[in-house]
């Protein structure tokens, strides 16, 4: 298993947010992360990615737990793709993707930052982009920067928090495509998002989520069922059969 | 800009000091005694007789080159601070004088020169940090500290010590007075070199930390949450950047009082060359900030008859430039 959480509870405040979490994702899989706003995904995505102090419980990622890593070391491990910001100053696409090799560098990225950075860019397929000022940029092509960012980190797991949200459908579909790639090569993939049909359409295992709690599965249940969807959702929704799968439409 | 362009920026300064040397008031020296005293200093052999030799010294030697260097040191420590702290605020319009820091260093100063045994570089960082602090936690909200509170609480936090500032100059007898009131126009005019002894070494030190750390900055640069998801620890990379930057706009201030401006617009000047990244604003700032605020200073001791203190001439020319970048960025009005 390449992430595996136990018994995590946490709270802002008084207010619980996640309750008694219990998971797996598999390595070298796309896993997508389901629930309704609100419903804690955010908060058990940026657990995972160490960037909230897990205070109960435990989340090993690659068998270390994550607790116990440094901030540093953590970056080596993990890609989180933050909902990135604009910038004050227009650093070049090149510039920017650069920054993801903080945590190999002391004082000045050398040869072999700069070699995998170029790797990234071609990677993502955005090598035309390299010397345009990324605040210039259209959502999408921001988005295919961020995730060359995290390419050139180096990672081996992959965490992304709606990474599709301001992206129209081509650069949704391109994105995708890229990700099911990257799991191809070996990486692990954790994604929370809006869209069952997308992550139904493209992933391989999913992780329901309602009210801070995991809703688990029998074994005749499946994440495309209608009766667990509008469980997860609260609203009354049809499937047609999609694949060996199926979609939903509101009902 | 290709390091082939750049590589002028880094030659510029020698030429300039040099020619600096020659500039200033005096009618009694020559360029040829100038030149005939540099060829004595250097190669201990000329024709020069002593008693020129003296005076030549006392006024290029003693009075100018102390000048030169100061303004030369005070021009790249308020450019890299500038710099350093448009990168640490992710806001292009704050400097050391918009955050508070000019008059806080100013106060500090001015109290180490009423009371003769606070030591005068100390008090000046104590000072100038504490209101660079204050701007920054007045501003602090749970969202994040947007441009604009930033700029506001600057200004409330740069009206108290000056405010200050005035109490102390009100309370201090007119001897003093006048020293300070000179100094707090932003003068290089009784540069020295003991002025220049005391600022070298805090200008120097934070000047090379800040330029060890420069590619830190642009990823500090990006947000908080980017800079963590990349392995470094955001809070600790800007405290690496605010008492290194705190340190030499303070040490200047210190010695020359505050030149408005020069931290806010020689930044800009030098990005709009280079472009964003640190790892050429940085050392291009060391170079063409010194280089400017020295040649700007040229022009101050000789565009008139009387002198016109620097402070003064650089706040004359950098207002009207602040408010372009205001209409220019209109970064303000958006809440970051």
């Amino acid at each position: 298993m390449s992430i595996a959480v136990k018994d995590l509870c946490f709270s802002y405040g008084t207010t619980m947010v996640l309750q008694d979490i219990e998971l797996n994702a598999a390595e070298g899989k796309f896993t997508v992360l389901l629930g309704k706003n609100g419903s804690g995904k955010s908060t058990l995505l940026k657990l995972m990615a160490g960037l909230l102090p897990c205070k109960s419980g435990n989340i090993n990622i690659m068998g270390k737990d994550i607790g116990s890593l440094s901030i540093s070391e953590k970056a080596k491990i993990i890609g989180y793709l933050p909902q990135f910001h604009t910038p004050a100053f227009p650093f070049t696409v090149e510039e920017v993707v650069l920054t993801g090799r903080a945590s190999y560098v002391f004082a000045l990225p050398g040869r072999k930052d700069i070699d995998k950075t170029d790797e990234a860019i071609n990677k993502v397929g955005i090598s035309h982009l390299r010397q345009r000022p990324y605040t210039e940029l259209s959502g999408g092509e921001r988005q295919l920067v961020m995730i060359a960012r995290v390419l050139a980190q180096e990672p081996q797991v992959i965490l992304l928090d709606e990474p599709l949200s301001h992206l129209d459908l081509s650069n949704q579909i391109r994105f995708l495509a890229l990700i099911k790639e990257l799991v191809m090569s070996g990486l692990t993939v954790v994604a929370v998002l809006h869209d069952p049909n997308i992550a139904f359409m493209y992933a391989d295992d999913f992780i329901l989520i309602k009210d801070g709690t995991i809703r688990n599965l029998h074994d005749d249940e499946q994440p495309w069922n209608a009766s667990i969807l509008i469980d997860l959702y609260g609203v009354h929704l049809e499937t047609m059969p999609f694949r060996d799968r199926a979609l939903v439409i509101p009902a | 800009m290709p390091i082939s362009k750049r590589i002028y920026f880094y030659i510029i300064p020698v030429p300039l000091l040099i020619m600096s040397l020659f500039i200033g008031p005096s009618d009694v020296i020559s360029s040829q005694d100038i030149l005939a005293w540099m060829q004595k200093k250097i190669i201990q052999a000329s024709s020069m007789d002593q008693d020129k030799f003296e005076m030549v010294e006392a006024i290029v030697f003693n009075v100018r080159l102390p000048r030169v260097l100061l303004a030369f040191l005070i021009g790249s420590a308020l450019t890299v601070s500038g710099n350093s702290f448009q990168a640490l605020f992710r806001n292009p319009l704050v400097s050391p004088d918009i955050l508070g820091l000019s008059a806080g260093a100013a106060f500090g100063a001015a109290l180490a020169l009423v009371f003769y045994h606070l030591p005068l570089q100390v008090t000046a960082f104590v000072f100038g940090l504490l209101a660079v602090g204050l701007s920054y936690f007045l501003a602090l909200t749970k969202r994040g500290v947007s441009t604009v509170s930033l700029i506001l609480a600057g200004i409330i936090v740069s009206g108290i010590f000056t405010a200050l500032l005035t109490v102390v100059q009100f309370l201090t007898d007119p001897f003093k007075l006048q020293t300070i009131v000179h100094w707090t126009m932003g003068n290089l005019h009784n540069a020295s070199w003991s002025k220049v002894r005391s600022s070298a070494l805090p200008i120097l030190l934070g000047i090379i930390w800040l330029f060890i750390i420069r590619w830190r900055m642009n990823v500090i640069a990006l947000g908080d949450e980017e800079t963590r998801a990349v392995g470094l620890n955001p809070e600790k990379e800007k405290i690496m950047i605010l008492f290194p930057a705190t340190l030499v706009a303070s040490a200047s201030v210190a010695v020359a009082g505050v030149i408005g401006m020069v931290g806010l617009a020689f930044p800009h000047m030098v990005r709009m060359m280079t472009g964003p990244d640190n790892r050429k604003t940085q050392p291009v700032s060391i170079a063409f900030g010194g280089s400017f605020l020295l040649l700007v200073d040229d022009f101050s001791r000789t565009i008139t008859s009387f002198e016109i203190p620097i402070g003064i001439f650089t706040t004359l020319i950098g207002g009207p430039f602040f408010v372009y970048l205001l209409k220019k960025s209109r970064m303000v009005f958006r809440e970051s």
